[in-house]
This record gives structure tokens, sequence and C-alpha cells, in this order.
């Protein structure tokens, strides 16, 4: 257990140092001189000879990116271009908490819907409940994020003219704070987050309640005589949230692209709509934090599942 | 028989007539019935399945439209008197970039068979232009996918050693790399380089399209992994297989063999997991896009248009719903079309 701990551990390193240097070059290579565009119109040599050495940019390339791991490593990462003074670090922190919140709730609807969803299709498997529910979360899950909010926005709107309502479709409301007023904010773009995550949640929690369903155990709990309810709820679907656990992992990828369009959509100032400010800015500190930050979200949350996974499921060979 | 001479004959009647026919007296002249070839198998199954069938027929339709429309619906119409451009010529009116001021958020009419935009450029054009881009979109990122998913997975599958390995290290690094990221970095960071100097050259630079060799070089370089992962895992499998290794004893090469053996039998699972990535490549374009990051204005892309459309969203909603309704159309046609394949190729597949 430990030492597969550590290997994964290792891995990790692995990726997120494969990740910074991914991000450091493109930044590196990237089109456009940060400091003279900084500078703007006022251009003056000395100054701007400054400026480069204040940034350590007149540095070979391997100092830089040295630099910047080592930065890294004290949760420096560096100074904004565009917004002067500031560093990158106070503008994560106007959007990590709301994008975080948006993810949190997101995931704890699509569990507590999606896997019941999922159970109660397989417990019906081909019948007409089976079939229409599966439907329609396959048109959920084939049917891009951004178009569904667009579908719930038209409709949100259409109610307000019609009742003289004034709904909000866009903004945040305080993050961390749940008055009525933040909730009109924040119900919407969060449920509009989980249906993609509820419909790929309830078809995986059908497909593997299938499959336990099938097991010799399930077979023996029945020949025992024991009530379906049993069966069910103690037997099989125990197991069958298992590998559910794994999918968690890589689905933490899967939420943070939504949160792109959410949040574009939404106009919600979380840490994608800093990623794609500064990405059209051409902030580069700040893309590079995004980044790493996103990246580093997506392989804690699979090493967490993997864990989790050889936790649970003792039949699972630790190599 | 004269009838049939007159009126055409359905042809599932005709199919069924002839079979009655060879029922009656020709099964004494009946070959014995031969056993369909795996291919056929796949395309017999392919054909009972409806929905897919359906959705392959709106995809062809679509693609059909994309193609041929603009041309066609720039030739339906007569000139038009504008009293800010003068005299209109329709071949202008209906084109997807044309801004006619005095026609702005139009509803469906005569002229504007789907209304107008917020600056008055044509929806139905800007559809018929958008389509053709996520199509053009699907296309080159499917050939780079399978290109190099076919060339890598082969090697890695084949020859395993350090193609494998490093085939491995870099997926594993993909997989965890969310793959849209990737994408909006490499366009944030080198979209206006892409504007200038891909700009520059013809028929795909003008129009704001000039991004797009840039968005599909970077969805292709983040979907080939899987293709090759797929592509490796079948290789295995075939190298076991007793055709290959009796092609072996025989001395054949090994690049013979995986000309001749390994890569014709890749091509249902290269099949299925190409039209899955084409949902995945035209709803990436669109986001793409829909982000400002993909088509620039005055091009047209599904995803522009949405984005276009969202700040009309209060007074005028049909212009976003409609790219939008189209966009889920599409990409709905074609997750259908890909699980279709998958069961007609791989029916065991099905059940779980």
């Amino acid at each position: 257990m430990v030492q597969f701990f550590v290997k994964r551990l290792i891995g990790l390193l692995f990726v997120i140092i494969g990740v910074t240097f991914i991000t450091f070059i493109m930044g590196f290579y990237a089109p456009g001189d940060p400091i003279r565009n900084l500078l703007g119109q006022h251009f003056d040599p000395r100054l701007y000879a400054q400026l480069k050495h204040a940034y350590g940019l007149d540095l070979p390339w391997y100092q830089q990116y040295y630099n910047y791991l080592t930065h890294l490593l004290h949760l420096d990462f560096g100074l904004s271009y565009k917004e002067q003074d500031r560093s990158v670090w106070s503008i994560l922190q106007d959007g990590v908490p709301i994008s975080a919140e948006l993810g949190f709730w997101a995931l704890v609807i699509e569990v507590l819907v999606g896997v019941p969803l999922g159970v109660f299709s397989a417990l019906k498997a081909n019948t007409w409940i089976d079939t229409t529910n599966m439907g329609v979360m396959l048109v959920f899950f084939a049917v891009p994020v951004f178009v569904i909010s667009v579908f719930v926005q038209v409709i949100v709107v259409w109610i307000d003219q019609h009742t003289g309502g004034s709904w909000p479709v866009s903004g945040w409301g305080n993050p961390g704070q749940y008055t009525w007023n933040d909730l009109q904010f924040k119900l919407i773009p969060i449920f509009v987050y989980a249906f993609t995550g509820t419909a790929y949640i309830a078809r995986l929690a059908r497909t593997s309640t299938l499959e336990v369903l099938r097991q010799d155990y399930v077979r023996t709990a029945r020949a025992k005589g024991l009530s379906e309810r049993v069966v069910v709820y103690r037997h099989a679907l125990r197991n069958a949230l298992i590998p559910l656990i794994t999918v968690l992992g890589s689905y933490i990828g899967f939420l943070v692209t939504g949160a792109f369009f959410i949040e574009q959509i939404f106009n919600i100032p979380g840490i994608a709509q800093i990623t794609l400010t500064s990405v059209s800015s051409r902030d580069y500190p700040v893309i590079q934090a995004t980044t790493i930050l996103l990246a580093v979200a997506v392989v804690i949350g699979n090493l967490i599942a993997d864990v989790l996974y050889a936790v649970v499921d003792p039949r699972i060979k630790v190599s | 028989m004269p009838d049939s001479m007159i009126q055409p004959v359905d042809p599932q009647l005709a199919e069924t007539i002839d079979a009655s026919l060879l029922t009656e007296d020709a099964t004494s002249q009946k070959e014995p019935e031969k056993s369909a070839t795996p291919l056929q198998e796949s395309l017999r199954r392919f054909r009972r399945d409806t929905r897919t069938v359906v959705s392959a027929g709106i995809i062809v339709f679509f693609i059909v439209l994309a193609i041929v429309g603009p041309t066609i619906y720039q030739h339906i119409g007569g000139n038009y008197q504008s009293a800010i451009n003068g005299t209109v010529p329709v071949t202008a009116f209906h084109g997807p970039f044309h801004q006619e001021l005095e026609n702005q958020d139009q509803f469906i009419s005569g002229q504007y068979w789907l209304g107008t935009d917020a600056v008055g450029r044509d929806l139905f054009a800007r559809l018929l232009q958008g389509l053709l881009i996520s199509i053009t979109v699907a296309v080159l990122v499917e050939v780079i996918n399978i290109t190099l998913g076919i060339t890598i997975g082969v090697l890695a599958g084949y020859f395993g050693g350090w193609i494998d390995q490093l085939l491995a290290r870099f997926t594993d690094i993909m997989f965890a790399f969310p793959g849209l990221l990737f994408v909006i970095l490499l366009t944030g960071i080198f979209g206006t380089w892409a504007d200038g100097t891909l700009g520059a050259i013809p028929i795909i630079g003008p129009n704001g399209n000039a991004r797009l060799l840039l968005v599909s070089m970077a969805l292709a370089f983040t979907s080939w992994p899987l293709m090759a992962r797929y592509v490796r895992g079948q290789t295995l499998q075939l190298k076991e297989q007793q055709f290959v290794e009796a092609a072996r004893t025989s001395g054949t090469t090994s690049a013979q063999i995986i000309v001749r053996h390994i890569v014709p039998n890749l091509f249902s699972i290269v099949i299925i997991a190409s039209t899955l990535n084409m949902a995945n490549t035209i709803v990436g374009e669109a986001g793409i896009s829909l982000l400002g990051l993909g088509v620039q204005s005055p091009g047209s892309s599904l995803g522009l248009m949405i984005s276009d459309g969202v700040s009309q969203i209060d007074s005028h909603p049909w212009e976003v719903l409609l790219p939008s309704i189209v966009l889920a159309i599409i990409v709905l046609c074609f997750s259908f079309l890909g699980d279709g394949l998958r069961d007609a190729f791989d029916p065991r597949a099905k059940d779980s």
C-alpha cells in the first residue's frame, strides 16, 4: 500500500513538472514582448532593461524555468504583467473560491441525483422507464453544456418577461454566502453545470449495477431467501458504487473544462474567467498559474480516486 | 410485366416480390447460403438500426447543405434596394459576411429565410458557413488523428519497447491535462500570431478563419493519444492471431505484415473511434469559437453565432436558439452514429 502510494506520488510529480514545463515553454516562446506591452507608448531603454531584470526575463530559459519552479514551491506565482504591482496569487484568490464553490455543489448534485437515477434504471432494466431515462441521459450527456446553458437562459428570460420577474441569468452574488439573493444567482449555473455530469454518472451507475446484479454473490444472496430489498441495498449497491470512485477522479477534468463555458455564459468571475481574460490580455504569469492549478487539481483528483479504489476494493491488486 | 413499366415499383416491394418468386420455384437454383463476411454482417446490423440510419441521413443532409447550399441560396431572390448600401445583389445579402444595417434582428421572411442577426447579416447564410467550418475542422482533425493514431499505435503495439513506453507516458500526461485547457492555451497565446501569419494564406486565411488551422492542430493533438491507445490494444490482439503467425512463418517481413494484415483489421475500431471523436471535435471548435478564441468576426461558426446571439437573448432569443439547436442536432447525430457503428461492428459490446 505504502509502495503504491509512493509510486503514485512520484508519477504525480512527473506530471506536474511536465505541465509546468509545457506552460513555461509556451509562455517563453509566445509572440510579443510583455515588457514592451507593459511600457506601452512610453518606451525608455533604461526602464525597459530595469523591468526586464526585475521580472527576470533577461536570464536564459533554463534559469528562468528554475527560478519559476523554486518560486512555485513557495506558492509564489510571480507578478502579473497586466495589473502592475499585483501578485498572481492575489488575482487567483478572487477566482478560486467561486470556481471551487461552483464545482463542489455541481459535484454534490451529480452524485445525489445521478447515482439513484442510474441504479433505479438498472433495477428496471429494459422497461420503458429505463429506456426513457437512459435516452434523456444520453441527450444530456451528448449535448454540449453551453447549448444547455443557452436553452435554460432563454427559458428563464422568457418566464421573466411573461411574469414580470427578474431572475438573474448572469453573475454570481457573494461567494460563500447563501441568502436568497445569492441563491438566485447561484442555483441556475450550478444545476446547468451538473446536467452533463449527472447524465454521465447515471449511465455509469446503471452499467455497474447491472454488472453487479449478474455476480454470483447476488445469486447466492437471493438463493438464501433474502428479500429483494436486502439483496439490492446491502449486497448489490455497495459493490456497484466502487467503479464510480475511479471515474470521479478523471471527472474533475470534466468539471474543469465545463467551468470555462459555464463561467463565460453566466458571466461568473471564477478561475476559468480569469484564465480567459489573461489569455486575451496575454498575462502569461496568470495563465501559467491557472493552468498549473487546474492541472494539479485534475491530477490530485485522479490520485485520490486511485487510492480510494484500492482502499475500498481489496480485490484490486496494488501494483 | 407491363405494370412495372408504367409505374415504378417501390424498391422494397420489388425485393419482396423477387424473394417470393425465388421461394416459389427457384429454390433449387439458389446456391447454398453463403455465409456473409463480417463486414456484410455489420452492414446488415447497421441498416436495421433505425436511429443510426436516421442520424447518418441527417449528417449527410447537413454536409450536402453546407457544401451546395450557399451557391443555391445566393441565387434565389433579386436585388435589394438598400437605403444605406444602394443596390445590393442577392449574392451579397445572402452571403454570410454582408451587413445590412437597416435590416437588423429580422425574423424569418422571404428575403431572409432564417432572419438576420444584430448587425443585419443573413442567419441562414451564416449557419451554412458555420456548418461548413464545423465539418471542415472535423475532417481535418480526423485526418491528423487517424494518421498519428494508427502510426504510433501500431508501432507501439507491434514492436513494444521504447515507443510503447513513450506512448504510455505521453497518454498519461495528456489524460491528466484537460484537453480543452490545452487548446485554449495554444489558441489564446498564438492566436494573434495566427491572425497575422496564417491570415495571409489564400482560401483558409481571410474572413477570420486564420485561427482554425491552429484550433484543428490543437484539437488533433489532444485527441490522438486515445486513438493510439485503441489501435495499440487492437494490434496487441491481432499480433497473437494465427494468420499473423502464419504470415510470419512463411517469411513475411514485419512491414508487410503491418500493411497487409494489421492495418486492414483496424478498420472498424478506427471508424468507431473517429466518429465518436468527431462529435467532440465539433463541440470543441464551437466551444473555442464561443470563448472568442476560434473563428473571428466577420467569419462564422456555430460557436461564434451562439456567442453573438447571447447578447440578444432578451429581445431576440431566436438568434441564439437557431445555432444552438443545429449544434445539438449535429452532435447528437454523431454520437448516435458512433454508438450505432459500435453496435454494428462489435455486437458483444452492446450489453455492457
